[in-house]
């Protein structure tokens, strides 16, 4: 009976102990100030916004496609993506990246791009202002 | 607003079923056909609502802000029945319409077994009853009229005869930034429409459409088939709740496995359908990627199936007498589900996992979030509540051991090892709450022990008997599958070339169990053929994991750029791109490409690409090649046309109003559009027109004025490009949208004429990968499928002994 619970409990133990362990070893963080990413060389899941005016670069040869980001405070830093650009780029409101930053740019691993629910929301904001 | 009223009705007869219920489990004996009465009312009024929805978006009904939003015109019957979950009012509507079926069939099944309806049906109509109230007119109603919070419409969506009304003029507004049109519709134009008998749907001629990505056969089958499966689960949570309510535990174990059975296969096969969408058309080049949506209603369904097992335990230790075994167990594991069907609606409702999936998500604003969350909490305070309340009842009466090498203790093991995956999944998914996110391999890497159990119970636990299982038995059924197993796993390694000792071990599980349970199927099939649906359906999971194997460790993959009219060798295949051709009326590119093996030309691949409408975006739909032991899987990354015009030999910008780019030395500047007047009306008319992207381009201290010229003739566009000899720069513009960007491609002049050996050609790049065996996978959720049929059949039998 005793020996049961101490084995069960074990096991749980265990199960525990091996998930946390990979939970912190593959732990991703969001990190929406730019400014820390340069500073580190883990693996980060960056917020912010394309900066538009500086436009995208696709390189069609390397399949390497760039562009500029900025956070809320306006740093900038430039994103380098191997592969094509994501289906819904231009269209996006706000971009998470996930990858490292290393030597100026951001490599990232994966693109995630978020659109507008309703574009006639943002036009209204840009009117009135 | 006759929408409106119906949900209302609904939910007033729902909270009138839910008294009436009660007093019947109170003891009143004329209540019960008050309260029948009552919820088929309401299922009555849920069916009238979603057919009200369904006729507004079959007959275009714009003035619904819903039907707007997520439909259009020119789709077909089928995609355009589909818009009715494209949105996330329309999607709870579906899920209430269904749960309000599920119901009728739950009243009609408890309705033949004593008092257990009442018991029942209460708690089932509790879940329909905070269903009805997410849809009332505050929350999330799809019967919201367009004018009833103001809203811009652009004005290509308007019928232009009215566009020109002298009091249409104060509502329309016009974008500084792109030049594009909108009208404003709110309480006051809708008054003045009014006024003047013009109805909203004749104003308003079309809705923004349904985005491309849903628009496809997947998009009509796995929501609904999901939503079901959703319906189901709350099904066994009420068959729990009953029982606690009666303080009996026996009867509700039969009575309630045919509904777990068959919601788990409608959910799962909802997982599935939704994995095939993702890889066949989505061209995420796989089946499952760890989404968190996918997780989310993973989770449940994970949960469900260890929900079975414990209950079979139950079921079949209740043939000593008494109530049987792991009656704690069952009740939670019911609670759990469902509650669990309840957080993954929560995940993808709140918006609170916005950043962190591929699936979109909108905020559906704080009132909504509060909701979800007392949705949730009230489900989990009365499971919860219920079990704590008769836990020491329960706790001094079921406490049986269980015996050493049994089935049982098999059976057990395996729902506990189903259970730590739910919580890895779960915990991944829920990381974002807290600002965290976890990497895929979390989730593969944690899987891949507990995959390898499940492997083995799963051919082990076959073998053993219910009590007590003899060693020498055990050794003695073993022998064939195991001698079969290890020279099959054998034969795998070597020729497949798996050195990964984790991976041999997951191989050898999975071929095991195949080996186990098609002896047995095929012995039993000859024999009593009701009792197979366990069999097939572990047959089915054995298959499922060597796919999984099969494609997660042998997929090869490669990125090329294929010439027009040149073969190359990709992955041991010849592939030729043979051109494109415009399909779905010119709206969509099919990219031809020739696989040939040998130097024979046996097949053809088409993936698609277009630049959708909906969101200007360009789209990609991957091809496949399925040859029963692999695919070729081909998904495009784009195109460059080529030719004395080809853009992709220079830089390719985009560029807004106002800004610059570097080039070389130049700095180019996009200084706006030139729309003569004579092209403006032309354009409205229907007719050819011009515009012009004015560019400044400053170079050493010189600055230099340029245009180039977009020109649409009877809806073709054509490019005319700029040149500027002084900078030695040539800017083609290659696309310009009504967002107010254009696309250019900046190239030197001489660049292009000196060189004219790399002029590119018509070129297409692709990724193409082979995914071994992938087949299995589907294979192995088809066969599991049957078996989850096979076994919903006889346990339905069994309900009524």
């Amino acid at each position: 009976m005793k020996n049961k619970y101490l084995f069960g409990g074990g096991i749980i133990v265990v199960f525990l102990a091996l998930m946390s362990y990979l939970f912190t070893q593959t732990n991703v963080s969001y990190q929406e100030d730019f400014s820390l990413i340069m500073n580190t060389e883990k693996t980060v899941r960056a917020t912010g916004e394309w900066v538009k005016s500086k436009s995208y670069q696709l390189d069609n040869e390397k399949k390497i496609f760039s562009f500029y980001m900025k956070d809320y405070k306006g740093n900038e830093m430039r994103v380098v993506y191997n592969g094509a650009m994501p289906n819904n780029f231009e269209s996006s409101t706000s971009v998470v990246v996930t990858g490292k930053y290393h030597d100026g740019y951001f490599y990232a691993s994966d693109i995630l791009t978020k659109c507008p629910s309703k574009y006639e929301e943002q036009f209204d904001a840009n009117a009135s202002s | 607003m006759v929408g409106n009223i119906i949900l209302t009705i609904g939910l007033l007869a729902s909270l009138f079923t839910l008294v009436m219920y009660f007093l019947t489990m109170k003891g009143y004996n004329n209540t019960k056909p008050l309260a029948r009465i009552g919820y088929h009312t309401t299922a009555i009024m849920i069916i009238a609502s979603s057919a009200l929805l369904l006729y507004a978006i079959l007959t275009h009904q714009y003035q619904y802000n819903y039907v707007y939003n997520y439909s259009g015109s020119g789709m077909s019957t089928g995609l355009l029945m589909s818009t009715f979950w494209g949105g996330q009012e329309g999607s709870l509507m579906l899920w209430l319409f269904f749960s309000g079926i599920v119901g009728l069939i739950l009243l009609d099944y408890t309705a033949k077994r004593g008092d257990l309806e009442e018991r029942t049906m209460f708690f089932f109509t509790l879940t329909v009853a905070f269903l009805l109230v997410l849809l009332n007119p505050l929350l999330k109603s799809p019967f919201q009229y367009i004018w009833s919070d103001p809203t811009f419409i652009n004005a290509k969506n308007i019928n232009a005869s009215f566009l020109s009304l002298p009091f249409v003029q104060n509502f329309i507004f016009t974008d500084p930034n792109n030049g594009s049109t909108f009208v404003q519709i709110n309480q006051d134009l809708y008054a003045l429409l009014a006024g003047s008998g013009i109805s909203v749907n004749d104003f308003i001629i079309e809705g923004k459409g349904l985005n491309p990505l849903l628009q496809n056969f997947w998009m009509q089958i796995h929501p609904p088939v999901m939503f079901i499966g959703f319906s189901m689960a709350a099904a066994p949570f009420a068959f729990a709740l009953a029982a606690i309510v009666k303080n009996e535990y026996s009867e509700w174990i039969k009575q309630s496995l045919p509904w777990v059975l068959s919601g788990m296969m409608l959910l799962g096969l909802a997982i599935m359908l939704g994995g095939y969408w993702a890889y066949g058309v989505l061209g995420w080049g796989g089946y499952w990627g760890w989404d968190p949506v996918e997780n989310s209603s993973l989770v449940p369904w994970i949960v469900g199936v260890a929900l079975i097992h414990t209950m079979l335990i139950q079921k079949k230790s209740q043939s000593n007498g008494g109530n049987g075994r792991f009656v704690k167990t069952n009740l939670i594991l019911a609670v759990l589900t469902f509650v669990l069907v309840l957080y993954s609606t929560f995940l993808t409702r709140s918006g609170i996992l916005g950043d962190s999936s591929v699936h979109s998500f909108v905020s559906p604003g704080m009132l909504v979030y509060f909701f979800l969350v007392l949705f949730i909490g009230t489900f989990i305070i009365i499971g919860a509540g219920g079990i704590a309340y008769r836990w020491k009842y329960l706790n001094e009466r079921y406490n049986d051991e269980s015996n050493g090498l049994s089935r049982e203790l098999a059976l057990f093991t395996g729902a506990v090892t189903l259970l730590a995956s739910a919580t890895i999944v779960l915990v991944g998914t829920s990381a974002p709450i807290f600002g965290q996110s976890v990497e895929i391999r979390f989730y593969n890497e944690l899987h891949l022990p507990i995959a390898i159990i499940i492997g083995i119970l799963n051919g082990l636990s076959l073998l053993l008997k219910w009590k007590f299982t003899e060693k020498k038995d055990l050794f003695k059924n073993l022998k064939t599958s195991l001698i079969g197993a290890s020279a099959l796993t054998l034969l795998i390694v070597l020729f497949g070339g798996v050195y990964n000792l984790m991976l041999i071990v997951f191989t050898f599980a999975a071929v095991f169990a195949l080996a186990v349970n098609l002896e047995i199927a095929v012995k039993i099939f000859k024999g009593k053929k009701t009792h197979l649906g366990a069999y097939v359906s572990h047959t089915g999971i054995a298959l499922f994991m060597l796919g999984v194997i099969a494609t997660g460790h042998f997929t090869l993959e490669k990125q090329v750029d294929l010439v027009k009219g040149e073969t190359r060798e990709v992955l041991g295949y010849e592939l030729t791109f043979a051109g494109y051709t415009p399909i779905d009326n010119g709206k969509k590119f099919a990219f031809n490409i020739d696989i040939g093996k040998n130097g024979n030309i046996k097949n053809r691949v088409a993936p698609v690409m277009y630049v959708a409408e909906f969101n200007n975006s360009l789209m990609r739909e991957p091809d496949i090649l399925n040859m029963i032991t692999k695919d070729f899987y081909v998904s495009p990354l784009g195109y460059s046309e080529g030719g004395a015009n080809q853009h992709s030999h220079g830089e390719m910008y985009t560029l807004r109003k106002g800004n610059s780019v570097e080039f070389h030395d130049a700095t180019i500047t996009f200084t706006g559009f030139e729309f003569p007047e004579e092209s403006m009306s032309s354009m409205m008319g229907g007719g050819s027109f011009q515009i012009g992207a004015l560019l400044t381009i400053s170079m050493n201290g010189k600055t230099y004025e340029t245009k180039t010229i977009m020109e649409s003739k009877g809806g073709d566009r054509s490019y005319i490009p700029a040149e500027v000899p002084e900078a030695n720069l040539k800017i083609e513009m290659s696309s310009l949208d009504a967002a107010g960007t254009i696309m250019v491609s900046l190239s030197s002049l001489d660049e292009t004429e000196s060189t004219p050996m790399h002029m590119q050609k018509e070129t297409l790049s692709i990724e193409a990968s082979i995914k071994p065996f992938i087949n299995l996978i589907w294979a192995g959720v088809i066969v599991l499928v049957v078996g989850f049929v096979l076994s919903t059949v006889r346990r339905t039998k069994e309900s009524t002994k």
